[in-house]
Formats: structure tokens, sequence, C-alpha cells
């Protein structure tokens, strides 16, 4: 009964009407710019409107426009004169334009010399706006392609089955291997889903223990400052019926946190990948056909990179582990905390120790560094959580394990140094000598 | 009379060498009021958290109700409150919150709870304000409410740190007088602490005197104006601190 009263009032403290709203917040600001990012990336991808210039005007350029039209682009026909771009975009509220100088067709077919072909745009900054300058120039290959198949066709008189055959002599079948086992199907296509999975759990994960260190260091300090704890230390309760009170909420807390971030961030990548996904896959499947390859589903479980659901529980397992050690540091570091203004300065340990493996290990291979570094990032235990996923996925059992054991060991001895803290007088005695101390370090700088 | 605090050699060393507290000693009758008086840094707090079962002595033992703090700080705790100095409560939730809160941590079972919750509602004279949220209230209305939460258990022994510190004048005797009547009409004890010596002289029976951590003298307040051939109890402390 006790325990349920202590539980019931730690969930209310961090259960907030604001922490709800930034919980929905985050969620739905996650899908959200998962949608933005999608239509984004999809108009960035969109080959099908292309501004053109036609000065040439022959009967080849036409035919080379109407090919590209019957390929499903839709060339917008402008005007330009003169060389002056910047203003004729402007003029015209354009981004980018072909432009197709007079003499285009007589350089290729009567001359026979390269002909040239002009791709002005205007530089695009940010997102879209690089996204929207490489497709404006698939377009420009369109039209080169076009052109080849016209010039094929007139001056080789060659017809449509030995065009395709001299454009495509060799059709490349793709092989991927992963952690030693093979599947035909190409890279690139696996990698942009994979690019999803990994990126979800170390996010997850780096959020959940900023979120649960936050939590538990501001309830353990505030209630040494308001010396709240200490008018609940005395009451007949067991310290440690106190203290498990708190960490109970603070992972509850936590893991609802989880989930909302995991069902956002998992909108927001779908959201942001999916036309890309889309694309690489009926690019596959029409090759597909023809090679044999697998889809991606069938690729991922050849490759072994599919989880199971044992391996999801062994993640699931891992992510606990990293919480609690997350909370009994912040437990021990709120207990140190003398003011408002030293939670501050204490909170940086942790989000040192958190961030800097987050980031490592999202551009780096820890096992492809120097041994010292590799020493250091695996001292720190919140490394082994970010390659958790990794090493589930490549099998790397070896590796998962030691990881997890040393998390174990770890969580262990904090929690030990914790619940000492807790039982024993330190919590009120250690911040005092812990102050005196700094004193003593300061005042041969001050004489300086 | 039987004791129910009695205070033997009770002394703490934050750093080696140092005593915060040396060897004190006294004891507080049932329904008797003791107050331990001395300048900042004397060494109040120290003794107090020691009694509360909040630091461990380094040596020496202190009984409450007969158990000792330090083999039996489980049974020790379900004999007194502690007020400390300067307390906040939880911002987040109501006065009435508050008081459930804690009246579940002291009550064997739901109407045992209601009935401590009731007499706190009924000692703090809040009101209606009890169903606000603690983080509007003001520092005076803080404190009656954890001073009502403090008595509403009727412990053997309450333990108040600076009682009435923070607090105007009307509201400080309202406080003197409550701890007063229900130390009279309900046989409780009361350990307090204070350099208000005004307030001690009305309030308490007994007093001790505490300075770099040594307990000088103890007694009632008319034994030391007597002994010292004093005024009033500030007289008596002068001259206790600068004879030593
Ligand atoms: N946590 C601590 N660590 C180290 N020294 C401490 C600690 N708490 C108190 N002290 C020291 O112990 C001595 C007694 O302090 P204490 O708080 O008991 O005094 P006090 O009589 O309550 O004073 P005040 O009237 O200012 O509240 C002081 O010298 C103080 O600096
Ligand atoms: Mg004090």
């Amino acid at each position: 009964m006790k325990f349920r009263n202590l539980l019931k009032k730690e969930l209310s403290e961090l259960i907030t009407p604001q922490a709800i709203f930034s919980m929905i917040f985050t969620m739905v600001l996650l899908i959200f710019m998962g949608q933005i990012m999608g239509s984004a990336m999809e108009e960035g991808f969109d080959t099908s409107e292309i501004n053109i210039c036609n000065m040439d005007n022959t009967e080849f350029t036409e035919k080379v426009l109407s090919q590209l039209e019957e390929k499903g682009s839709k060339p917008n026909m402008v005007t330009i004169s003169g060389e002056d771009y910047a203003a004729e975009l402007e003029r015209l509220d354009l981004n980018s334009v072909i432009v197709i100088p007079e003499g285009f067709a007589d350089s290729i077919l009567v001359d026979k010399k390269p002909a040239e072909l002009r791709y002005v745009s205007e530089l695009g900054i940010g997102f879209s706006g690089t996204m929207s300058s490489v497709s404006a120039s698939d377009s420009v290959s369109a039209i080169l392609d076009t052109a080849t198949d016209e010039i094929l066709l007139q001056t080789y008189g060659m017809n449509e089955d030995e065009i395709a055959r001299i454009k495509e002599p060799v059709q490349t079948v793709e092989f991927t291997t992963f952690s030693g086992k093979t599947a035909n199907i190409s890279a690139m296509s696996l990698s942009s889903v994979l690019m999803m999975q990994s990126m979800i759990a170390p996010f997850v994960i780096f959020f959940l223990l900023m979120m649960a260190s936050q939590m538990i260091m501001t309830a353990i300090s505030t209630e040494k400052i308001d010396k709240t704890l200490e008018t609940l230390l005395s009451a007949p309760v067991p310290r440690i019926t106190v203290l498990m009170a708190k960490l109970v909420a603070a992972v509850i807390v936590a893991l609802l946190n989880a989930l909302s971030m995991m069902i956002g961030f998992f909108f927001y990548m779908t959201g942001m990948m999916g036309n890309v996904t889309d694309m690489v896959q009926t690019e596959t499947t029409a090759v597909a056909e023809a090679t044999g390859a697998l889809n991606i589903a069938e690729a991922m479980n050849a490759l072994g990179l599919s989880l199971g659901v044992g391996e999801y529980l062994l993640f699931g397992l891992q992510l606990f582990v990293t919480v609690a050690i997350g909370l009994a540091i912040s437990l021990i570091l709120g207990a140190l905390a003398e003011d408002a203004k030293s939670v501050q300065n204490l909170t940086m340990p942790i989000m040192i120790m958190v961030m800097i493996p987050f980031f490592i290990t999202m551009f780096m291979n820890v096992n492809e560094m120097s041994m010292g570094i590799k020493a250091v990032m695996y001292i720190i235990p919140f490394t082994h959580s970010y390659l958790a996923i990794n090493n589930l996925m490549a099998g790397n059992m070896l590796l998962f394990w030691g990881g997890f054991v040393y998390q174990i060991i770890f969580f262990a001895v904090c929690m030990f140094f914790a619940v000492r803290i807790f039982t024993t007088d330190k919590i009120f005695t250690m911040t005092g000598a812990l102050s005196e101390m700094f004193k003593k370090q300061q005042q041969p700088k001050a004489k300086k | 009379m039987a004791n129910v605090l009695e205070v033997n050699g009770l002394t703490k060393e934050y750093k080696k060498g140092v005593r915060a507290a040396n060897e004190v000693s006294f004891s507080v009758k049932e329904g008797e009021i003791f107050a331990l008086i001395g300048p900042n840094g004397a060494g109040k707090t120290t003794t107090i958290r020691m009694i509360s079962t909040l630091i461990t002595p380094t040596s020496g033992d202190a009984l409450v109700g007969g158990y000792s703090v330090v083999k039996q700080p489980d049974k020790v705790r379900e004999c007194i409150t502690y007020l400390p100095d300067e307390a906040g409560a939880y911002k987040t939730m109501t006065g009435n919150g508050y008081l459930k809160f804690m009246a579940g941590l002291f009550a064997k079972d739901k109407a045992e709870q209601e009935m401590f919750v009731n007499r706190a509602q009924q000692m703090c004279g809040l009101g209606d304000r009890l169903n606000e949220k603690i983080g509007g209230y003001s520092r005076g209305m803080i404190r009656k409410l954890l001073l009502s939460r403090a008595v509403m258990t009727a412990p053997k022994l309450a333990i108040m740190d600076e009682a009435t510190s923070g607090l105007d004048v009307i509201n400080a005797l309202d406080i003197r007088r409550t701890i007063k009547n229900l130390a009279r009409e309900q046989g409780m004890s009361f350990l307090l602490s204070s350099h208000n010596m005004l307030e001690i002289e009305y309030v308490s029976d007994r007093v001790g005197i505490i300075t770099g951590g040594n307990l000088l003298v103890t007694g009632t307040i008319d034994e030391l104006k007597q002994k010292y051939n004093a005024e009033n109890l500030e007289e008596v402390f002068e001259l206790v601190v600068n004879t030593k």
C-alpha cells in the first residue's frame, strides 16, 4: 500500500499535462515532418516536368521532343531570348531550363560532331532545392537518350529491337553479401530500407536515455533542495521502497515516451523514405523478372538481416538495461545536487556519455578504430546500446553478449553505489563534503 | 513521567576530527516541549537529524520511545515526525493531495489515513485553499501545511527545526499556541530548535543551550534564569556562551 502510494505520487509528478503535451507534440511533429520531407523528395524526384527552349526547331529536335513525351515526360516549351539566363529564368519564373541551341540537329546529322545542349538551373539551397537540381540533370540525360535513339534510327536505319540491343548489350545482375551470406539483390535497394531500421534504434535509445536521466535527476534533486526528501525519509517507509518507487515511475514514463517516439519516428521514416523505397523497388521488380532477383523481404531473410522474435526480445531487454544504467547514474548525480544551478552542471557527465557514442556509432565503424579509441568507446556503456541492433542483425552474438554482460555489471556497480548513498546518510552528507572540496580547489586559484 | 527521548553522547564528525555535535546528552519527557537554542552553525540541525534517523551518529546513541536510532531506526520512525528547516512541499500537488499522500505513509489503513487528513485539515486553517496547488502557496501557508502534517499522526515525538522561521508575528504566535495546546491536551512531546529566544521562552518547558557542537547547559527556563541571575533567556544565553 505504501509503495502504491509512493508510486502514484512519483507518477503524478512526472506525468504532468506539460509532459503529456510534449510527448504528443513530438510524435505529431515527427509524423508531420516525415510527410513534408516525403513530399519534398517526391517533388525532387519528379522528372516529368521539364522546361525546354527549342531554338533549333528542326524535324530532328521535334522528333526527340515527341519521343520524350511518349516516354512520360511533359516538356514545357518556353522561349528564351539572349544569354542573360538569370534574368530570363526570373522573367519566366522557372528554376531550370534546357536550351537546345540553333544548329543542334545539323551538328549531329550533317557535321557528325557532338552537339551542344545547355542546361541552366538556379542553385537550390536546402533539402528540396538540392533534390530538384539533381533531378533536372536527369531530364538532360532523358533528352540525350532519346536523341541517341533518333540518331541510330535516322542515320543508321536501325529498328527498335536493334537499338535496344546496342544500348543494353549487358544486363547487370546484382548480388549482395552480408556477414557471410549472399543474396540476389542490389545493395542499394537494401540499404535504403536498412537505413530506416538502423536509425530508429539509436534515436529511440538517445531520447530515452536523455529523458529518463533528466527525469530522475530532477526528481531527486528537487526533493533534496525542497527538503521533501528529509520528510519522506524520516517517515516509516523503508528507504529502498522510496527509491524503487522513483525508479519504477521513471521506467514507466520513459517507456511511454519511447513508445510515442517510436511511433512518431516510424511514421517519419516511412513518410520520408516511402517514395524512395518505392522507386527503388519498382526498378528492381522489373529487372527481377528477368534475372530472378529477390524482393526486399526475401533478401533480408536470405541475408539474415530480418530480426526474429527472439532477437527483438533481446533488443528490448538490452534497451531496458540501457535505461536502467542511465537511471542508476542519474540517481547518483541527482544525489550530489545542492541547488538548481548545480543540477545543470551535474547533467553534463551523462549527456556526454550518451551523446558521444551516439554520433560516433552513427558515422563511424567502432570496430575499425584504433585500439585505444575502441577501448574508450567500449568502456562507455551506452556504446553497446547503440551497436546492439547492428550486432543482432549481423549475427555478431559474441559482441552482443559481451556488451550486454558488461552493461549488466556496470549497472550492478552503479546501483550498488546508488543504493548505498540512499540507505546511508551519504545522501545528506555527501554534498557538504563535495562543496568543501570544491572550495579548497578554488581558493588557490582566487589568490593568483 | 517516562522519557520519550533520551540522548546519550551523540557525536557527529562530517570531516575527521571536526565535531559538528560533541557528546550531546539530554532527555525529553512525555508531554514536554524541549528546545535546542544556539547560534548559527552550533550543531542544532546536526543533532536533530541524528535523532530523526536521517544521518548516523559517529558515536553515541539516542533512544526514542525506547528504540535506538542506531540499531532500530525503522521503529524510531514510527514514533516520530520531522519538520525540516525551510522545507517545501511537492508543488504540483494540492494541499489536500499532499496531506493524503503523507498520511498514507503513516497510516495502517484507509480509515486511519482519513482521520489523519481530517485532523490536519482542521488544524492548518487553510480552508478551501487546500484544494489549490502548493506551487501557489505563500511561505507561511506552506509552513502551516507542513506543521499540521507533522502533528496529524499524533507522534510520540514531533521534531521541528526552526518551527516558525519565515513566519510573520501573527502566524508565529498561532503556531506556538498550537504546539503548546498539543503538548498540554494530547501529551505530545516536542523537540524544537531556534535562535529566537523570545519564542522559546514562551513555548518551551525546558531548553538546552548549544554552541560549537557542545550542549553547555539544560534546564527549565526559571531554573536557568535563577542560576545565572538573569532577567530573560537572552541574557542567560549571552552569559552561558561568553563564560565558556
Ligand atoms: N553535510 C555537511 N557536511 C559537512 N559539514 C556540515 C554538513 N552539515 C553541517 N555541517 C557543519 O556542521 C556544523 C553544524 O551545522 P548545523 O547545520 O548542525 O548548525 P545549526 O545549529 O543547525 O545552524 P543554523 O542555526 O544555521 O541552522 C557547521 O559548522 C556546518 O558547517
Ligand atoms: Mg539548522
